[in-house]
């Protein structure tokens, strides 16, 4: 896309965290971290268990109020008085929780329509066809659009959660653990559909994960959170290549000597 | 064909005869496309006009395609046949316009509806007595089992049920019974005074309060307060898989989470349906005082007299009974709430209605079968 093809109001870093202090409780989390995610990549958060990666996301996200620093989604700060630029911002990302986070009085048809419903601007038909469109894309039978959160299985729940952070043509999609819970086929066909879907919009991941094939797979650059701040940001190249204790176990270890070889 | 532009644009080239070319280039996002949605409206309502065959479809122009903008393609394309697309939008294309075509079904007027629901409400309640029944005989069962095996007691359960549902009940139970007796001894000693029969008053507060209203307050507070909570927990732990985890482990559900909460508010509602007397008493004498005159030490002395102490009994009682009425309902209800949040909402306030009909039911049957005491 040449550069004045842009929308008007595109940034070059979607998501961008400085200085990010935040604390629960007494305890420190992130002191003085640095964070960005650009325009149209997919940038790969890995870190130990504890590290604070969901919590990240969670700031990102303006469910919690960092204690310090700031923290811009298209160059919006959560803290935004306006409510049309904060809900203009949240309307161009999507997000996929690790549990789905269904709204379980829905039919998996109304949870995919909510945010087209939502958002306004299109009639019945088009959500319709939006939202059957969506289920194919994450590869589940227009049977299933009437069933309900509760009856759906583990790998199910997370195809549809998909689909609905899809829904909106999202401009940033947010994905936390997106492979964790499905089988290896489920986890391919899942990398194939992110990445065909980059084709026809180009749109910025930013992913959790810990599995190394899909982060193999989709990264375009990598950021490593230890020790409280952003130790190494760059394509996974590089990072391998950066001294940290935490680095040389999770890519140098047996699984990782095995995705990066095969990949 | 113009330079690639930050929006859309169609150009219509008319060529020989009914046919035309199409050129479709730029963003066709939903963003773009409600900038200019009243425009493309008007050219949709043109298009729709001329044979869909003689359309010539050049969509090799477009630089961005998202769903929004494919199923306005896809419904403005119908059954076009030269169509010349970038392989790389072939797929949402097909996918927008396979989604048009399928049908949602169709929710008809069904006549019969209304016998439906009658039959599968009679269904329902068939349902709710025999696992009513189910529980209610678990919970004997387990209560056996637990006093043989006194190691398997859920005491600390059963103290933490008494401590919620009794003593941080007391403040607006004892409120609530104060206001009442307020309101029962003005009232009646307005009726009274006509007649002269002052110290009449001392019977029907004492008689209302410490055999009726006490109880019943109580239990109706109790059904809000705790029976509510009981049915929140456990339909949680139903959602959560809570409930799973314990039967899992081989521990049973009832007589770790129901038996407790059954026996708690059993023990509990006697002593705060007591403390609702005392206060409901008071308010009656407070107002006794003000109104007729008569002065607290002549009401104490009147009371026992005009209140049979059998009352005090009957009235002890029947909280027993109510705690443990209130109690079973709301996890009758509880374990019945289905993993999704309109099935717990629903559970919740059907126990509560469900606790205070029953308590109200039982009161009536205590009316009828104590007639003749006291």
């Amino acid at each position: 896309m040449s550069a004045e093809a842009k929308p008007q109001n595109a940034v070059d870093s979607v998501v961008e965290v400085r200085k990010l202090l935040n604390k629960i409780g007494n305890f420190v989390l992130h002191r003085d971290l640095d964070f960005e995610v650009r325009a149209g990549e997919v940038m790969t958060l890995v870190g130990g268990s504890g590290s604070g990666k969901t919590q990240l996301v969670r700031v990102i996200l303006g469910l919690k109020r960092p204690n310090g620093g700031f923290v811009r989604v298209f160059g919006v700060s959560w803290d935004d008085p306006s409510f049309v630029r904060v809900r203009a911002a949240r309307e161009r990302m999507g997000m996929l929780f690790q549990n789905g986070a269904l709204y379980s009085a829905f039919t998996v048809y109304q949870n995919v329509a909510f945010p087209l419903r939502e958002r306004g601007g299109l009639d019945e038909d088009a959500i319709r066809a939006i939202v059957y469109a969506k289920l194919a894309q994450v590869e589940l039978e227009p049977a299933h659009a009437d069933l309900l959160p509760a009856n759906l299985s583990g790998g199910m729940v997370k195809r549809v959660a998909l689909a609905r952070a899809l829904a909106l043509s999202p401009e940033l999609l947010i994905l936390d653990e997106p492979t964790a819970g499905l089988d290896p086929d489920r986890s391919d066909s899942f990398v194939r559909l992110i990445k065909r879907l980059r084709t026809e919009n180009r749109f910025a991941v930013l992913m959790v994960t810990h599995d190394l094939n899909t982060l193999n797979d989709l990264s375009d650059r990598v950021s490593v959170l230890a020790d409280q701040h952003i130790i190494a940001s760059g394509p996974i190249d590089e990072v391998r290549a950066v001294p940290h204790r935490f680095i040389e176990n999770f890519f140098g270890g047996e699984r990782g000597r095995r995705a990066f070889t095969d990949g | 064909m113009p330079a690639s532009q930050a929006a859309l644009e169609i150009e219509e080239l008319s060529g020989a005869g009914r046919g035309a070319t199409i050129r479709v280039s730029g963003d066709w996002t939903f963003g773009a496309l409600s900038k200019r949605r009243f425009r493309l409206a008007r050219v949709a309502a043109d298009l729709q006009q001329r044979p869909a065959r003689a359309l010539r479809w050049d969509l090799t122009g477009i630089t961005a395609l998202d769903d929004a903008g494919a199923v306005w393609l896809a419904r403005a394309l119908r059954s076009a046949e030269q169509i010349d697309v970038d392989p790389r939008f072939r797929t949402i294309l097909t996918q927008a316009s396979q989604g048009l075509l399928v049908q949602r079904p169709a929710r008809g007027i069904d006549p019969l509806a209304g016998v439906v629901r009658i039959g599968q409400a009679g269904i329902e309640f068939g349902f709710h007595l025999r696992d009513g029944a189910t529980l209610l005989g678990q919970l004997v069962l387990d209560l056996v089992r637990v006093l043989r095996r006194w190691r398997d007691f859920p005491l600390l359960e059963l103290s933490a049920n008494v401590y919620r549902a009794g003593v941080s009940a007391l403040p607006v139970t004892m409120l609530v019974g104060f206001l009442i007796g307020v309101v029962l001894t003005y009232l009646s000693a307005l009726q009274l005074k006509r007649y002269g029969a002052d110290l009449l008053v001392i019977n029907i507060v004492g008689i209302g309060v410490v055999r009726e209203l006490g109880p019943l307050l109580a239990s109706i507070i109790a059904a809000g307060r705790s029976g509510s909570a009981m049915t929140a927990q456990l339909g949680v732990m139903r959602v959560t898989e809570e409930i799973e985890a314990l039967s899992v482990m081989g521990v049973s559900v009832t007589a770790r989470l129901v038996l407790p909460k059954v026996l708690g508010l059993a023990i509990a509602l006697p002593m705060v349906s007591f403390c609702t007397d005392v206060a409901a008493l008071a308010g009656g004498m407070l107002i006794a005082k003000l109104t007729l005159g008569i002065a607290p030490p002549a009401f104490m002395e009147a009371l026992p007299r005009a209140v049979e102490v059998v009352n005090f009994w009957i009235g002890l009682g029947k909280s027993v009974v109510f705690g443990i009425a209130v109690a079973f309902v709301a996890c009758h209800y509880g374990l019945r709430v289905l993993p999704n949040t309109d099935s717990l909402a629903a559970g919740v306030t059907q126990s509560v209605v469900a606790s205070v009909t029953s308590v109200i039911l039982l009161d009536a049957m205590f009316a009828i079968l104590l007639r003749d005491v006291g």
